[in-house]
């Protein structure tokens, strides 16, 4: 049986018809065509499919598609403004937290849910949004700094 | 399948009798979806309780804590109300998965699925929390113990009822609680082992304890000999050492290839009690 979805993805109104044993993130990949959202592990453990849920870091492989009725949705196609790379991910460029490439969309999206409501946030802070994102490439040293700096760009833009 | 919004207590029970056992309760999300796709768990359809405003909320009321079931961990992990009482509450819930987890799934989740080192369940066991369970017969109030009916199994069916709230009593000038774990990473890992612990105690002699410990059994388990020991003695360093030794006369703990064997466990549950119990001295500027 099928049911209807509204919701907001990257600012733009969304009406569908899905399926509700759909998760969001074979939604957002193979409806929406929306790809930028990873899979890894659809276990909720390793944070590749990470989304940003009314202003919160969510795993998209976890919500019944369902459950993004009426929310307000960013993925990492909607981060990019005018053509323009976010601070955030100019800054994963410059301090090199990047390699394969294959966690750093859920890595921006963790990173973006903390700094949208903590711009100035601790090591510790950036710790613990992170926590939940695994990356097998560059270890995390690197991508941390990125968002710390990232934080310091964004405050002074401001 | 059929996926039901619920907007209220009323609209969860008027599911129940319309879908007569086969809509189960989605809270967080996190395990059920999970156990939905390998089978494990079946159902027609899924009731959402996580827009129910009246489960949204953490208050107090009667003198205690009112922790409503679509109540976040993150949420409790941050809230200042808890914190204030129970900072090992916030520990725990503070502990479960990873960030994203955390903004999903919530504490009673954490109980209703009957994992035995649940970090947040864990943590809330000792502070003997009155479980409130609604369904089309009536209101019932369930103790921690009473939630588990065996290995991985809770006692809630819940294509029945509904898991309400879970209501903790405002601790005592002199009660303090603790949270213990042992783990092999932050985050992303289910603990070794944990503990969690609360006490009163008045002019330094302990009046009322509780000690529960995981995975060593069904749910989060009680440290009965333990407890017994300690009661109307002194909280020091060397009755917390004590009763970590004879926490493991209710333990049995197993095997498991990632988190321990159960000779290293049986090694080192002692350590994390006598912590439990020592943090809880800690905190009261006892020790
Ligand atoms: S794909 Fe969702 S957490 Fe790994
Ligand atoms: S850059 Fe390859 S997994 Fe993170």
């Amino acid at each position: 049986m099928s049911e209807i979805l509204k919701c907001i993805i990257n600012d733009e109104e969304i009406e569908a018809l899905v399926d509700p044993d759909m998760r969001l993130v074979d939604f957002l990949r193979e409806r929406m065509q929306l790809t930028g959202t990873k899979i890894g592990c659809k276990k909720g453990e390793c944070g590749a499919c990470t989304i940003i849920m009314d202003g919160k870091a969510v795993n998209s492989c976890m919500v019944p598609v369902m459950r993004a009725s009426g929310s307000v949705i960013q993925t990492i196609e909607g981060v990019e403004k005018n053509g323009r790379l976010h601070i955030i991910q100019e800054e994963f460029i410059n301090k090199g937290a990047i390699q394969c490439g294959f966690c750093t969309p859920g890595m921006i999206m963790s990173s973006k849910a903390l700094l949208d409501k903590n711009p100035s946030p601790t090591s510790d802070e950036v710790k613990e949004a992170l926590g939940g994102n695994i990356c097998r490439c560059t270890g995390y040293r690197k991508i941390e700094e990125a968002v710390l700096s990232a934080a310091k760009r964004l405050r002074e833009e401001v | 399948m059929k996926y039901i919004i619920a907007e209220s207590v009323d609209d969860v029970l008027r599911a129940f009798s319309e879908n007569d056992g086969k809509a189960m309760v989605l809270a967080g999300g996190t395990d059920l979806v999970l156990d939905a796709e390998s089978g494990k768990k079946s159902s027609d359809a899924w009731i959402d309780i996580m827009r129910i405003p009246e489960l949204k909320e953490i208050k107090t009321e009667d003198n205690k804590i009112v922790i409503g079931s679509a109540v976040t961990l993150t949420e409790i992990a941050r809230s200042e109300l808890i914190k204030k009482y129970y900072p090992s509450l916030c520990k725990g819930a503070g502990t479960v998965g990873s960030l994203q987890i955390r903004n999903a799934a919530t504490l009673t989740g954490n109980i209703v699925s009957a994992q035995p080192a649940a970090d947040a369940a864990m943590a809330l066991a000792p502070l003997d929390p009155e479980i409130v369970v609604v369904s089309n017969e009536g209101e019932r109030i369930l103790n921690m113990e009473e939630m588990y009916s065996g290995f991985g199994k809770s006692a809630i069916d819940s294509t029945r009822e509904l898991v309400k709230e879970v209501r903790i009593h405002i601790p005592a000038e002199n009660e303090k609680a603790s949270f213990i774990r042992l783990e092999l990473r932050k985050s992303l890992s289910l603990p070794m082992l944990n503990a969690a612990a609360r006490a009163r105690v008045e002019n330094g002699v302990i009046k009322e304890i509780m000690i529960n410990m995981a995975p060593v059994g069904v749910g989060p388990k009680r440290a009965r000999a333990a407890e017994e020991f300690l009661l109307g003695k002194e909280l020091n360093e060397e009755n917390a050492t004590e009763a970590g030794k004879l926490a493991l006369k209710d333990a049995n703990p197993r095997s498991n290839p990632l988190r321990g064997s159960k000779e290293y466990r049986e090694e080192t549950l002692p350590v994390i009690i006598e912590r439990a119990v020592a943090d809880i001295g800690v905190q009261l500027g006892l020790l």
